[in-house]
């Protein structure tokens, strides 16, 4: 659900950032749940192709509500007043606020891991995505767990697209480029796996930095081209199980 | 026996109305069409993976764009390209990329297949507006010569007239579309929907299933390069525009709301999509908004799609036993 991730930092030109990084979450958390329950769900007995085309459907329709709503203008957001200015660290001025997504992501990863590895409720989704049909004969409720689940992907894309709106603009294209990177990201670094994502994630972030300051030109070329290379010679991505 | 021969006098029927089409409804709505004819084997190609093969791709735009880059570049390039040629190096030049990537793709399914391909497109896409040099940048190539249609002494049509393109896309793309359907009734074909519906299966049946989907592959990205091709000849033009998600996503849209799985499926989706971006755009901007909406309501209540629908009606109203589509015949 990418889509969702650009459109509600816009909620920010009304209010104060920190609202915004608090109630806008919760709405894309919120819409992704309602997706799941009232249109995945009902094509889920169709198979993931059916799955993945419904969700194409509904990025059309958000990106085009997106457009009628606010426009294809970019907008801006300010940086909050406590997270302005620069600080020095080793003699070279660094951006608070970036520093502040650094740990803000920190500590969302810790909870993301905590909450996998180490609870009961982990648990049951890591088994979930395995074999969905055994844990529900265990009396498990698999389809609030997916919705459970959706909804927290969800929540947690409008955590990222509120944090980096100030760092771009915000714009409907602003859902393909991130979107785009994000499933990179993830192919790469094999479907459910936390640990793969993390560090592909770091590669393809300094990739593209070391791309636009050394071969500006095919800098966006080079995050294919590491994929291309990756998925030659292993089809799963770098943590991926093999089917 | 009496079936038969109402179907030959269909086909005729359509025949001949393809004949008299740009006299009956002027030149307007004869582009319209050849753009319809264009996207419905662009769908057909796609559904040859989608519906047939069990491969959903969402980068499907990069070897329509491959065709019409290559055919575009070659009568940029060669002096006195002709037609047929153009057409042939834009089919090869799409089978070319899809065998590069073949080791690639080939081992993925379902989601990382069709994710790799949303990446692939974008790689294109990205290439193309980089490369300035070859394809133009965001201009794309445009204002190339058009050949006419020549046999060394016997005839020279000028092909700059829509109406002449259309007498030599039609016949094409519909012979294309023949050999399409054709392909799909071989044993081959046959492999083809065993690989979908039990891939181990056909494995331990001696069939090599890696290879079947690359053969395919090929074969589904040559012919979305012919309608590369044509619509780069048709438009006169090429540009990005055709490498993005957009273009990708546009036969996923017309195979579902026409009907995944039959063969005729893709064209009434395409027909169908035609008829609706001439209505919507005369209202309302927002055609895709439109499209997204109507492809939520196929998946969710129609998921035959409009040919599933016509099945439906038929066997309901007339009791007949038409309502199944044409790959489910075979187990």
């Amino acid at each position: 659900m990418p889509p969702s991730l650009c459109c509600q930092p816009i909620f920010e030109s009304t209010g104060n950032f920190w609202l915004s990084l608090l109630l806008a979450p919760i709405f894309t958390g919120i819409f992704g749940v309602l997706v799941e329950r009232f249109l995945l769900r009902k094509v889920h007995a169709f198979g993931i192709l059916a799955e993945l085309i419904l969700t194409v459907g509904v990025m059309f329709v958000i990106y085009e509500a997106v457009k009628i709503f606010w426009g294809s203008d970019s907008l801006y957001v300010s940086v909050p007043k406590s997270l302005e200015g620069l600080v020095n660290i080793g003699g070279m001025d660094y951006p608070i606020y970036r520093l502040f997504i650094i740990g803000l992501t920190l500590v969302i990863l810790g909870i993301m891991a905590l909450l996998l590895y180490k609870t009961r409720l982990g648990t049951v989704v890591r088994a979930a995505v395995s074999d969905a049909d055994m844990v529900n004969a265990l009396g498990i409720n698999i389809p609030l767990v997916f919705m459970f689940v959706f909804g927290a992907g969800s929540w947690l894309a409008g955590v990222a697209g509120v944090a980096i709106a100030p760092i771009l603009s915000v714009f409907p294209g602003l859902a393909d480029q991130m979107g785009m990177d994000s499933f990179i990201v993830v192919i790469v670094g094999g479907f459910g796996s936390l640990t793969g994502a993390f560090i592909v994630a770091m590669i393809c972030g300094l990739l593209s930095s070391y791309g636009v300051q050394f071969v500006s030109q095919l800098a966006p070329v080079l995050m294919f081209a590491f994929m291309a290379v990756v998925l030659a010679v292993k089809p799963m991505g770098f943590f991926g199980e093999r089917e | 026996m009496i079936n038969k021969r109402i179907k030959w006098i269909l086909w005729a029927g359509i025949l001949l109305v393809l004949v008299f089409y740009p006299r009956l409804f002027g030149t307007y709505f004869t582009n319209v069409f050849v753009i319809f004819a264009i996207f419905a084997l662009y769908a057909v190609s796609f559904n040859l993976l989608l519906g047939y093969t069990g491969l959903l791709s969402f980068g499907h735009a990069m070897y329509f764009g491959a065709g019409g880059y290559a055919t575009a570049l070659a009568l940029t390039h060669i002096e006195g390209c002709p037609l047929f040629v153009a057409l042939l190096i834009g089919l090869l030049g799409s089978v070319a990329l899809a065998l590069v990537l073949c080791p690639i793709v080939g081992r993925l399914q379902h989601a990382a297949f069709a994710m790799v391909h949303l990446a692939f497109g974008m790689l294109m896409h990205v290439l193309a507006l980089k490369l300035r040099n070859i394809t133009g940048g965001e201009d794309g190539l445009g204002g190339f010569p058009i050949p006419p249609f020549n046999i060394p002494g016997v005839v020279s049509v000028d092909m700059v007239d829509p109406t002449n393109f259309y007498y030599f896309a039609v016949p094409v793309l519909g012979v294309s579309l023949w050999i399409l359907w054709f392909f799909t009734k071989t044993p081959f074909g046959q492999i083809m929907v065993g690989v979908r519906d039990n891939a181990m299966r056909v494995g331990y049946m001696g069939f090599k299933v890696t290879q079947t989907r690359a053969v395919i592959y090929a074969f589904s990205a040559g012919f979305a390069g012919i309608a590369g091709s044509m619509y780069a000849m048709f438009q006169n033009l090429i540009s990005a525009n055709c490498l993005n998600i957009g273009n990708s996503f546009s036969p996923i849209l017309m195979t579902m709301v026409g009907g995944v799985g039959s063969f005729f499926g893709p064209i009434w989706g395409s027909a169908i999509f035609s008829i609706i971006e001439e209505l919507t755009t005369r209202y309302i901007e927002q055609v895709e908004l439109v499209m997204g909406l109507i492809l939520i309501i196929v998946i969710m209540f129609f998921p035959g799609g409009f040919t599933g629908l016509l099945g439906f009606i038929k066997e309901k109203w007339f009791g007949s036993q038409s309502g199944k589509t044409a790959t489910e015949d075979i187990s």
